[in-house]
């Protein structure tokens, strides 16, 4: 039991952690190769812009429409919602992202509708808005589906069907609607800047800064270079406490197999005195810790995936039921069998121990002492 | 297989003080014959069995097999030894409780390398010899105490030993069982001409013996069988 938990507690953990900062990497695709510009006081995790500061969106864009190299620009207004009621939470509940409508592509990608009726929002001064996958389940939304935020009436035209982590969980609206929706209008709280060819990122970004001196602009790269320490950091710290977990298993797995050894001193000096070779004693004790190993990290497993899954619903508040069906999501197959193949490996070596001690029983004198 | 020891002695220290278990014992355990070594609790008669079953160094002497230096082989020589060309019968039976009488006794043969076919056809066939055709999958702790002897019989005799040695194997037996043992032992030895080396105090036992030595303070020395039972 005791390795189970361990397992369980490798799993649950460990998978959570990797499918946080695999979104957090996987944000970086929605901008690929395009400078964003937010306000010097904000910063960017990836394409989420952090900080309450805004950019006057007419007046930013045209400064930075006149810098040598920009072939386009596109305005976003990024909305996360981070509380439910009054309380503030770890993990946004869901984001909305103001984008003008021609500009679907440029910024979403090939990123396909579920279903045939959908279409995405297509009248800047509209009110449709396209939701994405993991919200429309959650909600029950389909195309036509009324909604409100902030007072305001929306319909859903499409539903964004995609794996990734932030569309999946936001909604897509025309700039201007978003602009009306949160009361930002005019401004916005991010501009993608896509550079002319011939021209890097790094050197319009550059230029950007010097031309505009009230905005930050961040390539692809300092994006990523600004997140990555961090997710090194939450990744060491994972393997930190898996190794310390693991090492604990090892040390339990050990003293279990020597208390098992120790109270059967007597068969095991009976095989060594009908001649049954050191190799047999040797293996025997290794398969009943691996045994250990099998049954500890399978039922691990099995609880650590169910213990993701309640950690994911918990932070995202999405229902525990919607995340059943993307368990192999959330705990890749390949994870479960790294795991389960680390702790069988660990109960192992923690047999050898005991192991080489039944298999180096003297015979007389643990006959003796045990009459 | 010719068993002889020479000048053999067992010291052993318990904390401050020295036990010699066996001291200065020779003899030549006689091929074929049932040989009983009687002496009280204590006397040293586990001690020469296990040198002479060469699960214990002696401190000095020398033991003979076939005129070979036993200590002059490799421990996996002797294992090898105790394997194939001995059985070994304790008196508390010491089955593996995991496992039932068949494994019990296929366990010494599983370390042959024949196959499982043929470790549980013989095993089969010495369960029915010792009287156990109906308790082959009953595990230890569902047989009686008899019945468990008869399976730890069962289990020195699958790898067909020349050799049996027997500590005290009606040790923890009633009379009329211990009786059954003892005719069954002795049974092996006429029948299928294995030599037959047994401690016991038990004077049915060495009443049935073609040889009895007595040990007492570690010293072995011949006995006339009639005038022990007189």
């Amino acid at each position: 039991m005791g390795v189970a938990l361990a397992t369980a507690f490798v799993v649950a953990v460990g998978a959570t952690t990797m499918r946080y900062t695999a979104v957090i990497r996987e944000m970086n695709v929605l901008f690929n190769g395009q400078v964003l510009v937010v306000d010097k006081n904000s910063i960017v995790i990836q394409a989420i812009p952090i900080g309450t500061s805004m950019l006057p969106q007419s007046y930013t864009m045209d400064k930075i429409q006149n810098i040598t190299g920009v072939e386009k620009l596109i305005p976003i207004l990024f909305v996360t919602n981070i509380t439910q009621g009054s309380n503030l939470e770890l993990v946004p509940r869901n984001f909305s992202i103001g984008i003008p409508v021609e500009n679907w592509e440029a910024v979403l990608g090939p990123t396909p509708l579920k279903g045939t009726a959908g279409h995405y929002p297509m009248n800047e001064s509209g009110s449709e808005v396209a939701v994405g996958v993991s919200l429309a389940d959650q909600y029950d939304w389909t195309v036509g589906t009324e909604l409100t935020i902030n007072g305001y009436g929306l319909s859903i035209s499409g539903v964004l069907d995609t794996r990734l982590a932030v569309l999946s969980r936001s909604i897509v609206m025309p700039l201007q609607l978003a602009q009306k929706i949160y009361n930002h209008q005019k401004d916005v709280n991010m501009i993608a800047v896509k550079p002319a060819a011939g021209y890097s990122e790094k050197s319009l970004a550059e230029a950007i800064k010097q031309e505009v001196g009230y905005v930050n602009a961040l390539t692809e790269d300092e994006r990523f270079d600004m997140i990555q320490p961090v997710l090194i950091q939450v990744e060491m710290w994972n393997l930190g406490i898996e190794a310390i977990i693991f090492a604990l298993s090892l040390i339990l797995v050990m003293t279990v197999t020597i208390m098992s050894v120790s109270e059967r001193r007597r068969d095991f000096a009976t095989l060594d005195a009908v001649g049954i070779p050191l190799n047999y004693v040797f293996r025997v004790v290794i398969l009943e810790a691996s045994l250990i190993g099998i049954m500890g990290g399978a039922l691990g497993v099995v609880f650590g995936s169910f213990g993701a899954v309640t950690l994911g619903s918990l932070y995202t508040n999405i229902p525990v039921g919607q995340f059943f069906s993307d368990v192999f999501t959330i705990v890749p197959p390949l994870y479960m069998a790294e795991t389960f193949a680390a702790i069988v490996i660990v109960c192992c070596i923690g047999g050898v121990i005991p192991a080489l001690n039944a298999s180096r029983m003297r015979i007389a004198e643990t006959m003796r002492a045990e009459y | 297989m010719k068993i002889r020891i020479e000048n053999l002695t067992k010291t052993y220290h318990v904390g401050s003080s020295k036990i010699t278990a066996v001291n200065d014992v020779s003899f030549e355990v006689p091929e074929n014959a049932f040989t009983a070594i009687i002496g009280r609790s204590g006397s040293g008669k586990s001690t020469l069995l296990n040198l002479i079953g060469l699960n214990d160094q002696p401190t000095s002497g020398k033991i003979f097999i076939d005129d070979k230096d036993a200590f002059e082989l490799s421990s996996g020589e002797r294992r090898k030894m105790r394997l194939n060309r001995m059985g070994f019968v304790f008196q508390a039976f010491n089955l593996l409780p995991t496992l039932n009488a068949v494994e019990n006794v296929e366990l010494p043969m599983s370390a042959t390398g024949r196959s499982q076919k043929e470790q549980r056809e013989e095993a089969v066939k010495l369960l029915e010899k010792v009287g156990l055709e109906n308790r082959f999958f009953h595990r230890p702790k569902q047989l009686s105490l008899g019945e468990m002897q008869r399976v730890a019989i069962a289990r020195a005799l699958i790898n067909r030993p020349e050799t049996i040695i027997a500590d005290e194997p009606t040790g923890e037996l009633d009379s009329k069982t211990a009786k059954e043992i003892i005719t069954l032992l002795s049974d092996i030895n006429r029948k299928e001409k294995r030599t037959l080396v047994v401690a016991t105090h038990d004077e049915k036992i060495f009443a049935t013996a073609d040889y009895v030595y007595t040990i007492e303070d570690g010293k072995l020395k011949p006995e006339d069988k009639s005038s022990l039972l007189e």
